[in-house]
């Protein structure tokens, strides 16, 4: 098993072939494609296609239903700002009026566009972050020629992130072992338990941060000055190859981008008065 | 023999104590030696290393007086990053010093930054892993690895760079007797195949003295002591009275010796110590 | 001490994390009221996750672990703070207030002790540590590290558990700081009655304070006996990766000399030495 940004993919897994900076690609372009698609219908066959890109790279499915709750509050809170809290217009059809609030077909239809936007974007994220490991991660960006010190920055605080969730696990621990037991106490009690957790992690942070300097000091990693502008050998890199199928990946998602712009501005397809799904649920509604 | 280290009439004071960490420290340590530093805990060992790194007065604030000169030259006259390339410091905490993601990259980071080119820090990295025994944990990332490995991981790191001096400041203090054996090997390989001066600062006397040319002992922010080991160890009712304790196998000579039974050298290991035995029983 | 009724039982003991690492198999044994047991093996044998199983922090996978009479299963965070004190091996992890004396009435004040019984048992930990004046008011943060683990002791002390487990206790200490910490558990030990249980792997620490020691590797006990008679177990220590301290292994490295294998203290060695030379 290797353990990726959101969970474990076993180690047979065919994502692992594909080249990371492709993976990025994937990322930054898919996740532009909801932008310009209104039409809920084809959002929602992306958020498919990425489900199964999913399900082909071996994640564990299992782990997606940790994002159902994220996904319906996120829902409600478009929903409710768009109905309850949006504005109104002279020509907007009224559906109903319940305890006192009108809801406007217009604004639920604009709710669901934006809810069916957000969710692939969110989608690929994760495809991505579960088929990453950190160091895929740190590859990709190197690749695209992001300075050293950001892709740096971005693995140190991913290292650090790591300690400190040992920490945190060990001073929940230390908490316990002097009696705090949060079961069964009011909410005030509960916050201050998460206030108590932030003061040994600071400590330890402040601690080891002078000692982590010093460690890259040490390691002739210069900030700033002559030194620093070496040129890096990158020696990363070399472990990752591109392959006849990560050039063939890179030009699908480009042409399919491509594809995208020339059948929304030149064809007028994806927009949300053609979506049958839109018709469909008018109909019902009316 | 050339002087590695020179440092003369040096005192330094961190900017927010009352008293100076060191005082007037004369030391002088020749290229290709072994050097134990030892001695209570404040006695000012780790900011000693510190100065021969540069790290301080570089990273720390406070008032400096005398001169550290390392290789012929003053620390402070070095340009940024300049001293750490032929420098290399080793710190006590296995976890404070991994910076990357996978061990691999953790070797490799210290070469790049001195920019080797990749077809010599392959080389190297295949000689550092070998030497270290780190050849099946190169892909692994910390979280994987026990403090003992991360902290031959950063002994292999610094390795790479192949410093000229090489200062370890307590490296198996926080290690179980295993990782601190297997610290210890690779120390002793690297003292009879290369010729890098080595400085370690350490509590754990027993893995040390066999291995060291020369012991120092400071306590207070002074040198108190400073001779080849044998000799040094000749003044053990001086390291008892600062609160340092021989190992055990010469700890119990010295007794005989205190009570007129015993007039020889004193043993640094277990095995001299029994053979002493030995002859003195029978 | 042989008769008195243990306080703690392990019995048939497993013990797994959640992704299905084995941590402890098979692990029985009693611990008495005034014991001082060293828990000694390599980093990974289970020492630390054993510890931990005794004062309730982690429920066994299978096997039961009775305090007092009581199964930490069922017990309650509070009850069992009560019966076993935990002091973790960096003093950072467990400093969560702003001055000392607020550290040490943490623990009280969470077992919902009146505010005149806080004070009282403050001031008595406090007492029996040794803590000096100054640092009441002072942030533990500030403090040196010896004066850091006194604090985090006399924080468990004003909970007065009977018995406390001390993970490393002499990690990172010179020589003077660790004869120190142990002397005073020591007293805790002799004095007051605590009963004591030290992880660590430091032997010649083990040789001069623990009377028995528990030895594990992989995730099972190897040895339990006093602490003469485990280091003359030659193979067990082996496979705990561990090594007696260096003037035992003086002791043992001719036998025909006479010199007794369990030989812990450079006194003993000196004694033994001169009466076969007269």
């Amino acid at each position: 098993m290797n353990k990726t940004l959101l969970g474990y993919v076993p180690n047979e897994s065919p994502i692992y072939a594909v080249h990371p900076f492709v993976k990025l690609f994937f990322l930054l372009i898919v996740s532009l494609f909801p932008m310009f698609v209104t039409a809920p219908d084809w959002n929602i066959g992306l958020m498919v296609v990425i489900v199964i890109f999913m399900w082909i790279s071996r994640v564990n499915m299992s782990t997606l239903k940790i994002y159902v709750p994220v996904a319906i509050s996120m829902g409600t809170i478009i929903f409710l700002s768009y109905t309850v809290l949006g504005g109104t217009h002279p020509e907007f059809e009224l559906l109903a009026r319940v305890a006192g609030i009108n809801f406007y077909w217009e604004r639920i239809r604009d709710a669901l566009v934006v809810y069916f936007r957000v969710l692939p974007m969110i989608f690929t994220m994760v495809f991505f972050l579960s088929t990453s490991r950190e160091r895929d991660v740190i590859v990709a960006m190197r690749s695209i020629k992001v300075p050293f010190v950001i892709t740096y920055v971005f693995a140190m605080s991913l290292r650090s992130a790591g300690m400190v969730l040992e920490d945190f696990q060990i001073v929940r621990q230390a908490e316990k072992a002097r009696g705090f037991d949060p079961a069964g106490k009011s909410l005030p009690y509960k916050i201050r338990q998460y206030v108590m957790y932030m003061i040994p992690l600071f400590a330890l942070s402040l601690r080891r941060s002078e000692e982590f300097t010093n460690a890259l000091v040490a390691r002739g990693y210069a900030f700033t000055g002559e030194i620093s502008k070496v040129k890096r050998a990158d020696y990363i890199l070399t472990h990752y190859t591109y392959k006849y199928f990560d050039y063939i990946f890179i030009a699908m998602i480009g042409l399919a981008f491509v594809a995208l712009l020339v059948f929304r501005y030149g064809f007028g397809y994806f927009q949300v008065d053609q979506s049958w799904l839109m018709n469909l649920l008018r109909e019902v509604v009316s | 023999m050339t002087s590695v280290i020179d440092i003369k009439d040096y005192t330094w004071k961190y900017l927010h104590t009352e008293s100076p960490a060191l005082n007037n420290i004369d030391l002088s340590i020749e290229e290709g030696s072994f050097v134990g530093i030892i001695g209570p805990n404040g006695a000012g060992k780790t900011t000693l290393a510190y100065s021969m790194d540069g790290l301080i007065p570089g990273q720390y604030n406070g008032i400096k007086k005398g001169t550290v000169n390392v290789f012929g030259k003053e620390v402070e006259s070095y340009n940024k990053g300049e001293l750490q390339q032929v420098v290399g410091v080793v710190f006590s905490d296995p976890e404070a010093q991994f910076t990357a993601m996978t061990v691999e990259d953790e070797l490799v980071f210290g070469m790049e930054n001195i920019g080797l080119t990749i077809q010599e820090i392959r080389e190297r990295l295949e000689w550092v892993t070998e030497l270290t025994g780190l050849t099946d944990l190169l892909l692994k990332p910390p979280y994987e690895i026990s403090g003992g490995q991360k902290q031959r991981v950063a002994l292999a790191a610094v390795l790479a760079m192949k410093p000229k001096l090489l200062i370890l400041d307590e490296p198996t203090s926080m290690l179980d007797p295993v990782s601190r054996k297997m610290i210890f090997e690779v120390l002793k390989k690297l003292k009879t195949d290369e010729d890098s001066t080595i400085v370690v600062i350490e509590h754990s006397l027993e893995n040390l003295i066999p291995l060291a040319d020369q012991m120092i002992l400071m306590a207070d922010g002074e040198i108190i002591l400073q001779e080849n080991t044998r000799e040094f160890f000749n003044n053990s009712d001086l390291l008892l009275e600062k609160g340092v304790y021989p190992p055990g196998v010469l700890y119990f000579f010295h007794e005989l010796h205190r009570k007129g039974l015993y007039q020889g050298e004193y043993p640094l290991t277990v095995e001299q110590g029994k053979n002493l035995l030995q002859q003195l029983v029978k | 001490m042989t008769d008195k009724k243990p306080y703690i039982q392990v019995i048939d003991l497993d013990f797994s994390y959640p992704d299905g690492t084995e941590a402890l198999k098979d692990i029985n044994f009693e611990v008495r009221e005034g014991e001082f047991i060293a828990l000694i093996g390599q980093n990974g044998s289970g020492k630390t996750t054993l510890s931990k199983c005794l004062n309730g922090l982690y429920k066994p996978t299978s096997g039961d672990i009775l305090v007092d009479g009581l199964n930490t299963k069922k017990g309650s965070i509070v009850q069992m703070v009560k019966r076993v004190g935990y002091v973790f091996q960096n003093p950072d992890h467990q400093l969560f207030n702003n001055t000392c004396w607020d550290e040490i009435a943490y623990g009280p004040r969470n077992i919902e002790l009146p505010d005149e019984e806080v004070k009282e048992r403050v001031e008595e930990a406090i007492a029996v540590v040794g803590l000096p004046k100054y640092t009441h008011q002072e942030h533990p943060f500030f403090l040196s590290k010896g004066l850091r683990q006194r604090v985090a002791i006399a924080s468990i002390l004003a909970l007065r558990p009977k018995v406390i487990i001390v993970d490393e206790p002499t990690t990172g200490q010179d020589a003077k700081q660790s004869l120190e910490i142990m002397n005073f558990l020591r007293e805790l030990n002799q004095e007051h009655g605590h009963t004591i249980m030290i992880i660590t792997h430091d032997m010649p620490i083990v040789g001069l304070y623990a009377k028995r020691v528990i030895a594990m590797a992989q995730a099972r006990i190897m040895a339990d006996g006093l602490t003469r008679d485990v280091f003359t177990l030659a193979d067990v220590l082996e496979k705990t990766f561990l090594a007696p301290p260096q003037i035992t292994q003086l002791a043992q490295a001719d036998p025909t000399l006479g010199f007794d294998p369990g030989t812990l203290t450079v006194n003993e060695m000196v004694d033994q030495y001169l009466e076969l030379v007269q």
